[in-house]
């Protein structure tokens, strides 16, 4: 091919030309497309599976009685909900039902807030009174040292974990804020502040849920 | 082809990062623990062997005009597939490499390679290329691994040595007493800095040796 192509590369526009191009690389792409299906076949369940785990282990960590709760399928996400995450200042990526013994015990509720650094999701667990029951931190990307404290629930002044603070607080409450009704870990501001946010995402939320 | 000299020269003298300066991306930021160092490099090392080999194998049947569309197709294929199979098969090295996997497809290391050598070269020698070019990326992120986390958080391992803290990972083996550590180093600017200081001493060292063989 090669001192054929060449002249008449010139013309640059010989259909034999263009279509030999198009056709080497949709092959090349059925063929890459073809194999990574079949990756896809083997590996698929396994990864749901793992992320499936993962989400669990996140949503027994803030339930009241993680031993005996068991949690359906994510919910689906309804047009009120969003937009009362929305009003709230974060965002809903899932809700969880939580039942004890077969009756329903609240919701886990993951959420999606900015911090310093970029977003936090978090799990927030609710009780069927809609108080919080715990609040962890699934993924961030904040400052290590610095807002990493408030991730890893570092104790406050007070002595109770920066997260911990959360449990059995309610929309009741009114809007949580740091400062006024939430204790902020010295220096990580705007991290507290992010997960602040989060709680009253989750918390809103949950009450618009049926 | 001359495996001897292949060898030294992904290691040393043409190494992919201190001396080519390619994929500094992923080097400055995944460096921060042992395990992210070593499953970073050895899925470049794997990644790009088996582009390599398969850009060498198909290098007389591309069209000039469309090589490097399909080495990225190629590589792209390759990418995904090892990021599914680290997904499913090491769900914590996935965790701690996150986006930096899929990210590998545009990790100028694989598509230089591809252009400079396997393009040019027979399989064989290409496949040699991709191993010996992998080794010494991985040799230098686990250098910047042992560095940043030795002076930066004060450990040795993280990842596979050492207690397991609340989130089920390995902490690594604390050598320096955590008051000490320069935790800057952990951070993305400590990153640039241990790296400009290897590629000063490589390029002394090479300078060095340069002069020796010329004086003789």
């Amino acid at each position: 091919m090669s001192s054929e192509v060449k002249t008449k590369e010139k013309v640059n526009m010989d259909p034999k030309y263009i279509a030999k191009l198009a056709i080497t690389l949709f092959v090349t792409c059925v063929v890459v497309a073809g194999l990574l299906g079949g990756v896809n076949a083997i590996t698929a369940d396994k990864i749901a599976a793992i992320n499936w785990e993962n989400t669990q282990k996140a949503m027994k960590a803030v339930v009241a009685e993680p031993d005996s709760a068991e949690f359906s399928e994510a919910l689906e996400n309804t047009e009120a909900m969003v937009s009362a995450a929305k009003s709230a200042g974060g965002s809903l990526d899932s809700v969880y039902e939580v039942l004890v013994n077969g009756e329903h015990a609240g919701y886990a509720i993951k959420v999606v807030a900015s911090g310093s650094q970029g977003s936090i999701e978090m799990m927030v667990g609710v009780d069927a009174e809609n108080a919080v029951t715990g609040v962890s931190i699934v993924d961030n990307s904040e400052t290590s040292g610095i807002g990493s404290k408030v991730m890893a629930n570092d104790p406050l002044p007070s002595g109770v974990g920066v997260l911990d603070q959360f449990i059995g607080k309610s929309a009741a409450d009114g809007t949580l804020t740091v400062g006024s009704n939430v204790d902020a870990i010295s220096g990580a501001t705007v991290s507290s502040k992010g997960v602040t946010t989060g709680v009253n995402t989750a918390l809103a939320v949950a009450g618009a849920i049926g | 082809m001359n495996l001897g000299k292949q060898f030294k020269e992904g290691l040393i003298t043409n190494n992919p990062v201190l001396v080519q300066v390619l994929g500094m991306c992923s080097t400055m930021a995944i460096t921060t623990s042992f395990f992210n160092g070593l499953g970073m490099g050895l899925a470049v090392l794997v990644i790009l062997t088996l582009s390599n080999v398969i850009i060498s194998a198909i290098r007389k049947i591309v069209p000039d005009k469309i090589r490097i569309a399909m080495f990225i197709v190629v590589i792209a294929g390759f990418v995904t597939m090892v990021d599914l199979l680290i997904q499913a098969f090491l769900p914590d090295l996935a965790k701690s490499l996150g986006v930096f996997i899929p990210l590998i497809v545009v990790n100028c290391i694989i598509l230089g390679r591809a252009e400079s050598f396997s393009y040019k070269n027979g399989v064989v020698a290409s496949f040699f290329d991709g191993i010996f070019q992998g080794f010494g990326y991985t040799v230098v992120l686990l250098i910047m691994c042992i560095i940043r986390e030795l002076l930066g958080a004060g450990t040795f391992g993280g990842g596979i040595l050492g207690p397991v803290n609340a989130a089920g990972t390995h902490m690594g083996i604390q050598i320096i007493p955590s008051q000490f550590p320069i935790g800057m180093l952990t951070l993305p600017v400590g990153g640039f800095l241990v790296l400009g200081t290897l590629i000063a001493a490589m390029q002394w060292a090479l300078s060095k040796s340069k002069n020796k063989e010329e004086s003789k």
